[in-house]
């Protein structure tokens, strides 16, 4: 009876909020929960004590103005999660915790600091919109139901040495934006680690890791970044190029995956200096025909892309930069195949048919709508004797 | 005789179709023509077979509105493009207005089908605003005596807006030390200026941004001029005024409305989806009328100012080009996705399915 007592006690003595706004300094500590919208106000500052639990019944947190939340638990059942807008470099969510939201933390512009947090069982662990140059570090993002990390509307936020694991749909997906930096970060157990979409998503990927993936990177609808300095091994699909995605790939380690680059449907790639190793392909070729692109090409992506939201025809599409070459070639000259197919390569030369690469050497043709189109080639015509890694590419 | 006969044939069926069907009296259209809000007498309706772009011949059928802005004209049933258009002449000064309905095309059936009621523009003034050479506004705009930097500017062609919302010809962001330039064309505006704590451009400004309309509103532009309109100040937004104006503002409840839950494919309510209703039939650009977001239960409220046939979908973000993740639906009773609205009736409609695009 005792217990019983301190337990009614000890909740009614937890602080519940309210629909609030604060407009000054303010300092949470211990627990808290949030049961209606708060906000923080453009010019006022709040302060979450380390070692705090805020839990979300139903409420919300945007805060306007300046939050400094450090080793502090965000929770609650699908709660709509903390919103930050417009806020300054001296916002600082570091060291904690946010889970069950919606979306964990959605940063609209401003330049707020996201370090060392752990986003785990939201839909989307954090949301990257509105120009924001945030910067998402240290961090680690699990088990989210659809992505772990969204980067969105022309973010230029740098992502750096944040790990990624098991989320549903995407580790992250970098939507229309180029991200300052994209460097150290690690990926595994994910349907596709990272993808990258859209005119307008042409970042630099540097010195990332792909572990244990479906697909490790997918670069699809124009999107022309830059993949270099990765370690992209065990994955189903190493890399995957779709619809017009003409990235540079370049000095990666490509090793152990079902299918090291996988090219499909009027992408030109540049692809140099990488380390292909053991990959049951390293090059596959699908649906690609610089004969379909030049006849075919504008006027498939036109029908698509105008749609509006709702279906109708709208408008004219963008019209995207031009393919990198239209000669039928994918360009994979100076790459290193490993050590078996460095042989086979010396055997055959530059006109054999590598077995490590699948294209129009080993199916000429594709039809399409009842029309037969050439499957492009693979230009290996020149290759690296010797790894780019060393040892570790041997 | 033979010859001249076989050439118009098409024109001769419509024309006994015509006396076929205005003998049982009942099929062809009605509707009212605005000038702004208020009724515009006198304007011509005209009905024609093809869109715009294919139009070169003489309208199919015209009428006129009656001293209320009503018109009613019968018409076979088939698909039709109506146009109106008004010439004044305002101190010996010609001005056209015209528009095209906003629904069209237009479909006739089994009765006298009402068309919901649309304004017309001056022509050359409203829609897009292609500058002049050297003509436009400039400008500072200040809070507290003090410049503020990337504010956005906007001119709208006309007040009935309450100037805010998407309906702006032209929008610019502030210098840093709070000056703005707009090149516009010769022509009467009115200015509004927001700065949003995060940095955007659209959206509803929350307690805490700044927002104003220019206290010299509207404001003449004339060719070759940029006309100097010196400081405008704005205002910071009290939190207890914002709730008060959205309480009656758009989710203003009318008698005029539809509503209902939207839905996944499973059935289960979906939270947080607009529901956007437009007089257009390609359901493009900006929609005459939006919900708030539906709640846990999925239900919405989609009031409307007038009956008329609207098309429905739903989305879970205000507007933009669809992004990954984002829901999205049509109201797929009919393969149009329209459906009626009376005039002064809460109509209750069947589940809007939206499904996630990635």
């Amino acid at each position: 009876m005792r217990l019983f007592l301190l337990l009614v006690i000890s909740f009614l003595l937890v602080p519940y909020s309210y629909a609030s706004t604060i407009t000054s300094k303010t300092v949470w500590q211990g627990q808290k929960i949030i049961t209606e919208k708060v906000r923080v106000e453009p010019g006022s500052h709040l302060v979450i004590e380390s070692g705090s639990t805020i839990v979300f019944k139903g409420g919300s947190l945007e805060v306007a103005g300046r939050l400094t939340a450090r080793d502090v638990k965000f929770s609650g059942n699908k709660w709509s999660g903390i919103v930050l807008k417009g806020c300054g470099l001296d916002t600082l969510v570091a060291g904690g915790e946010v889970s069950g939201a919606k979306i964990g933390i959605q940063v609209v512009g401003g330049e707020p600091r996201l370090e060392e947090m752990t986003f785990t069982d939201n839909d989307i662990g954090v949301e990257l919109r509105q120009q924001t140059e945030a910067t998402v570090a240290g961090s680690a993002f699990l088990e989210n139901r659809k992505v772990g990390l969204f980067v969105k509307d022309g973010a230029a936020a740098a992502i750096l040495n944040n790990r990624f694991e098991k989320n549903g749909r995407y580790g992250a997906y970098i939507f229309r934006s180029t991200p300052r930096r994209f460097s150290g970060n690690v990926f595994s157990h994910h349907e596709t680690a990272l993808m990258v979409a859209y005119s307008g998503s042409n970042p630099e990927l540097v010195d990332n890791c792909f572990d244990h993936n479906k697909t490790a990177i997918r670069v699809e609808k124009a999107a022309r970044p830059l993949i270099t300095g990765s370690d992209i091994s065990n994955n189903g699909t190493g890399i995957s190029l779709y619809r017009r995605a003409d990235p540079l790939i370049e000095n990666n380690l490509l090793a152990q995956n079902g299918i090291g680059i996988a090219i499909a449907f009027s992408s030109y790639p540049k692809i140099s200096n990488n380390d292909f190793v053991d990959n049951e392909k390293a090059i596959y070729l699908e649906f690609q025909s610089s004969q379909w692109e030049q006849s075919k090409g504008a006027s498939a992506r036109q029908a698509e892309s105008s749609r509006s939201a709702f279906g109708s025809l709208e408008k004219a599409s963008t019209e995207l930069a031009p393919p990198r070459n239209l000669d039928g070639t994918i360009d994979a000259r100076q790459n290193w195949w490993g050590a078996t197919a460095n042989r086979e390569l010396e055997k055959s030369g530059a006109d054999g048919n590598p077995g490590f690469i699948d294209d129009g050497r080993d199916r000429p043709t594709f039809i399409e709508e009842g029309k037969e189109y050439p499957l492009d080639r693979v230009d290996f015509s020149s290759w690296r004797k010797s790894a780019v890694f060393g040892g570790a590419a041997q | 005789m033979l010859k001249m006969l076989s050439q118009n044939i098409p024109a001769f069926i419509l024309i006994v179709l015509l006396f076929a069907c205005t003998d049982s009296g009942e099929t062809g259209l009605q509707g009212q023509l605005l000038s702004g809000e208020s009724p515009l007498s006198g304007a011509s309706v005209e009905i024609y077979l093809k869109a715009e772009k294919d139009r070169s011949t003489l309208p199919f059928a015209t009428t006129s509105t009656d001293e209320n802005g009503n018109y009613q004209i019968s018409l076979p049933a088939g698909r039709y493009f109506i146009i109106g258009k008004k010439k004044l002449n305002d101190d010996g000064q010609t001005r056209m207005l015209m528009a095209e309905c906003p629904a069209n095309p237009v479909e006739v059936s089994e009765s006298v089908r009402s068309v919901a009621p649309f304004p017309l523009r001056e022509m050359g003034r409203d829609g897009a605003l292609v500058p002049e050479p050297q003509t436009g506004l400039v400008g500072r705009l200040v809070h507290e005596g003090k410049p503020i930097a990337n504010a956005f500017v906007y001119i709208y062609t006309e007040a009935e807006s309450g100037l805010m919302g998407p309906s702006y010809g032209e929008a610019t962001r502030s210098e840093e030390d709070g000056s703005f330039r707009i090149n516009l064309p010769a022509g009467r505006f009115f200015l509004a200026a927001r700065k949003r704590a995060d940095g955007g451009r659209m959206g509803e400004p929350e307690a805490g941004d700044l927002n104003g309309t220019f206290p010299g509103n509207p404001v003449v532009v004339v060719s070759g001029q940029y006309l100097p309109v010196g400081d405008f100040s704005l205002a910071k937004i009290d939190a207890v005024e914002r709730q008060k104006r959205l309480a009656a503002g758009k989710f203003d409840q009318t008698e005029t409305r539809f509503e209902g839950s939207v839905v996944n494919r499973d059935g289960q309510p979906i939270e947080g989806i607009y529901v956007f209703a437009y007089l257009d039939s390609r359901m493009v650009g900006k929609p005459t009328h939006i919900s708030a977001p539906t709640g846990s239960t999925g239900r919405y409220i989609l009031n409307l100012g007038e009956g008329g046939t609207y098309y429905l979908g739903a989305r879970s973000t205000y507007g933009g080009p669809l992004e990954p993740g984002e829901w999205v639906g049509t109201y797929d009773e009919k393969a149009d996705h329209s459906v009626l609205a009376e005039s002064g009736k809460a109509i209750a409609l069947a589940d809007i399915v939206v499904r996630e695009v990635w």
